[in-house]
């Protein structure tokens, strides 16, 4: 039996062996998806480049060169995005930007995925004034515009970085709440629940071991869909002065500085905009074949 | 029928001849379009106005008592004064007002509407007051002070011998201007002295009268038939409010406005190779500078102090960022001023530096944070000092925020590098002795000037600064103010970098655009076109 087979047997022998099929099932599903592998390559090649990035960068990113010589270069072989207003070599600026950008989106994930789960489907197991209390919390949050939101957050704890995930994350898990209330709304009833229930296993053991698993892959559908604007929100906050500060090469922090030269020196805005473009690109394409494979009622 | 459908024809044809029409629009003959940001328009009263771009308005529309010359500012004449002469005891001067001048309503202007105008904004005591106040005017005293004494004379009488030169120059500033005290007492409501009302409407008798303010759109502005001076040739001057460089930029290039007046050196650069566009530039006064607080341990040590003026690259950022707008100045007192020191000494020495500091104890440097307001101009500044400081080691954490952030926590003295600008309020040495005057280091001194907001404790240079003020021998004064700037220059915790210049655009036909040192000389009363 070869190793395909093995995985994809109809009959495993062991949980182990079925799970590692529906794995590859999916992958399988996934790999037909031409543009989700183009989004997969985009969101590689971003996390390749963050890791590399002191590596493969030609030039220091916060160290610029001679102001008089070096300064608002077009793109040429030295400099293949051009040079910025203080003579620092912009490819190198958006290689190591891109680990302020995936350190940005990794660390809403982990803060917002969580609390998004965990509220919704503690409101959607119990019910009662625990929903309502906990779903009204998520109401108001969802009533402000999120960009808005975060500004606001950003305002109230002061520009930075760390203060940019912390907003983003704040402003972004209210969907996530949502989503997982409306799955566990329909399954807390169902009858492996009641079983579970009925052998004595406690609220927490269930939504841990029972509901989470099965909200878990409709929520990182949303959590990758929702990558592009977690991504633009961090560009924008940093374009309006309250995300990354200089001189770190934030993306959009350095669009807003090259916003004076747009009509002459197009590329000190251009360069940033367009790793910013196929980043979110990326992992919207992601999202959507991954929606495809994971959600079942989708399914075509 | 016949009737409807020739309309529609002649509108037809009317709307063709609108596209077809040349793309570039001329400004009227007879009206100068300046395109500006006027947000920071609070007021037009006189005596309230502080701000660049309202005092620009009230120089072109009301005449002020002194005025000097543009081009030599040590040259100074009577506007509305004619004469005048100062007592035995140098603390009183009387003045004689010109005769035969009219307000724009019709009104004589006597020395009754002079002395009005200077009690007034001694009562109202808004923010120009101070310029008054230095002089020991109060709400409560100065209608004893400043007494009118014939039809067309007056006195003005000083709390000590000042320096007479340093009162003529006060009665530059926008708040000396004269208003038309018939006009604004019939507008007058609850007794404000016409605050209220003078806040949005004219009351003067310079060349061009202000018919129109619309926040954050447009002032427009008519020349003064009653005006003794050469006539203006322009009928009308609009200011637009136009805050992107880039719109200015392109409104300017289609011939849309007549003046740019917010530029970028990017927009000049680009700008001075069109053949229809030419430059003009003018010295300001404005200083820009780093404020050390000596609060902070190590920029208190004075060879900390000395090294951070060997780590800026003064000409290379002169040269490129801000090329054209700004020049290489280490001094106190900016171009043009009376006594002022045109020496510059330092520049980027990255060696000296480090060997500044190995005498402070801090050879491997040390880290201190910069508040810096988030205008692009400031920021690539601020972020190029922080790369030529790194040279030495000293990390410096750009700390953001917009001009009020900065501002308040520079004035509560909770910075560690304040990076930023001082301009003049008149025309006498004596506004920029703020640079080396602390009358009271304690944290709830009653004046505040830079050197207080830097917790510079320099009860030497003061006493120099007080003397100064009362010397009436212009020459020694002059030196007086030389020696202050040698002393500021080698020992103080400014490090003084430029000196502003301000850049505008305009269409080849405008001529006769005057740029003068101060915003409230910027004139157009002599543009033709």
């Amino acid at each position: 039996m070869t190793r395909t087979e093995w995985l994809l047997s109809e009959e495993p022998a062991s949980r182990r062996q079925a799970r590692l099929g529906q794995a590859y099932r999916t992958w399988l599903a996934l790999k037909a998806n031409r543009l989700a592998m183009v989004g997969l390559g985009l969101v590689l090649a971003l996390i390749a480049v963050a890791i590399l990035a002191p590596w493969i960068a030609p030039h220091d990113p916060i160290v610029g060169g001679d102001l008089r010589t070096d300064r608002l270069l077009p793109p040429s072989w030295a400099h293949p995005m051009g040079t910025d207003d203080l003579a620092r070599d912009i490819l190198s600026r958006v290689i190591h930007g891109s680990r302020l950008t995936l350190m940005v989106v990794v660390l809403v994930a982990v803060i917002a995925t969580p609390i998004g789960l965990a509220i919704g489907t503690t409101a959607g197991y119990f019910g009662g004034w625990v929903d309502t209390v906990l779903m009204r919390a998520t109401d108001i949050f969802l009533a402000f515009p999120r960009l808005i939101l975060a500004l606001a957050f950003v305002a109230a704890l002061g520009p930075g970085i760390e203060n940019a995930i912390i907003a983003i994350a704040l402003t972004s898990w209210p969907p996530y709440a949502r989503l997982a209330r409306a799955e566990t709304l329909t399954i807390r009833d169902s009858d492996f629940i009641n079983a579970a229930r009925l052998q004595g296993a406690s609220a927490p053991r269930i939504l841990w071991g029972h509901v989470t698993p099965l909200c878990l892959s409709s929520v990182i559908v949303r959590v990758t869909l929702d990558m592009a604007g977690i991504i633009l929100t961090a560009a924008g906050l940093g374009f309006l002065g309250l995300g990354a500060q200089p001189p770190q090469p934030e993306w959009g922090a350095m669009i807003a500085g090259g916003r004076r030269f747009i009509i002459d020196q197009w590329w000190v805005a251009t360069m940033p905009g367009l790793a910013i473009f196929a980043v979110s690109l990326g992992f919207n394409l992601l999202g959507d074949g991954l929606r495809d494979v994971l959600d079942p009622k989708a399914r075509k | 029928m016949f009737i409807r459908a020739r309309l529609l024809a002649t509108a037809a044809v009317a709307a063709f001849a609108l596209t077809t029409a040349p793309l570039s629009a001329e400004t009227p003959p007879d009206t100068f379009i300046q395109a500006w940001a006027i947000d920071d328009m609070i007021t037009l009263d006189p005596a309230e106005v502080f701000e660049f771009t309202a005092s620009e308005i009230i120089g072109n529309s009301y005449e002020t008592i002194i005025g000097y010359d543009v081009n030599d500012v040590s040259n100074i004449f009577g506007r509305v004064a004619e004469s005048w002469e100062l007592s035995e005891d140098g603390r009183t001067m009387s003045f004689k007002v010109r005769e035969g001048k009219t307000f724009a309503s019709g009104n004589d202007l006597t020395a009754e509407d002079v002395v009005y105008s200077l009690v007034r904004a001694v009562k109202l005591d808004k923010s120009p007051a101070f310029i008054l106040g230095q002089f020991g005017l109060t709400p409560d005293n100065v209608e004893e002070k400043i007494k009118q004494t014939g039809d067309y004379s007056f006195t003005f009488e000083m709390d000590k011998a000042y320096a007479p030169t340093f009162l003529l120059y006060c009665l530059t500033a926008t708040v000396a201007s004269v208003v038309d005290k018939d006009l604004v007492q019939s507008n007058e409501a609850d007794g404000d002295w016409g605050y209220n009302w003078l806040k949005t409407n004219y009351a003067g008798s310079g060349p061009f009268t202000i018919r129109e303010w619309r926040a954050n759109e447009a002032v427009v502005m008519e020349r003064n038939d009653n005006w003794d001076g050469e006539k203006p040739a322009m009928a009308r001057a609009i200011y637009r409010h136009i805050p992107e460089a880039a719109t200015e930029r392109l409104l300017l290039e289609q011939g849309d406005i007549d003046i740019a007046r917010k530029l970028l050196p990017e927009e000049i650069e680009a700008l001075s190779q069109n053949p229809d566009i030419k430059i003009q530039s003018g010295v300001k006064g404005t200083i820009f500078y780093l404020g050390l607080n000596q609060k902070n341990e190590n920029l208190a040590k004075p060879e900390v102090r000395e090294a951070m003026k060997w780590l800026v690259d003064y000409d290379a950022i002169a040269e490129t960022l801000v090329k054209g707008m700004k020049k290489t100045h280490q001094t106190f007192l900016p171009e043009g001023f009376l006594g002022a020191l045109d020496e510059t000494p330092y520049s980027f020495d990255p060696a000296k530096a480090k060997e500044l500091l190995a005498q402070a104890g801090l050879p491997d440097g040390f880290t201190v944070t910069m508040d810096t307001r988030n205008t692009p101009e400031v920021t690539s500044i601020a972020q190029a000092i922080q790369q030529t400081m790194a040279a030495a080691g000293i990390t410096i954490e750009i700390i953001p925020g917009d001009g009020g952030q900065t501002l308040e926590k520079y004035r509560a003295r909770t910075h560690d590098i304040y990076i930023g600008q001082w301009g003049p309020d008149y025309q006498d040495p004596h506004t920029n002795a703020t640079f080396a005057q602390n009358p009271d280091n304690s944290d709830d001194a009653a004046s505040k000037p830079l050197a207080w907001r830097n917790a510079w404790d320099i009860p030497e240079l003061t006493a120099k600064a007080d003397a100064a003020v009362l010397e009436r021998d212009t020459e020694k004064r002059a030196q007086m103010y030389r020696e202050m700037q040698e002393e500021v220059l080698k020992t103080s915790p400014f490090v003084i970098m430029f000196q502003e210049s301000e850049v505008v655009a305009m269409r080849k036909n405008v001529e006769g655009y005057i740029i003068g040192p101060s915003f409230n000389d910027n004139s157009f009363r002599a543009v033709t076109k």
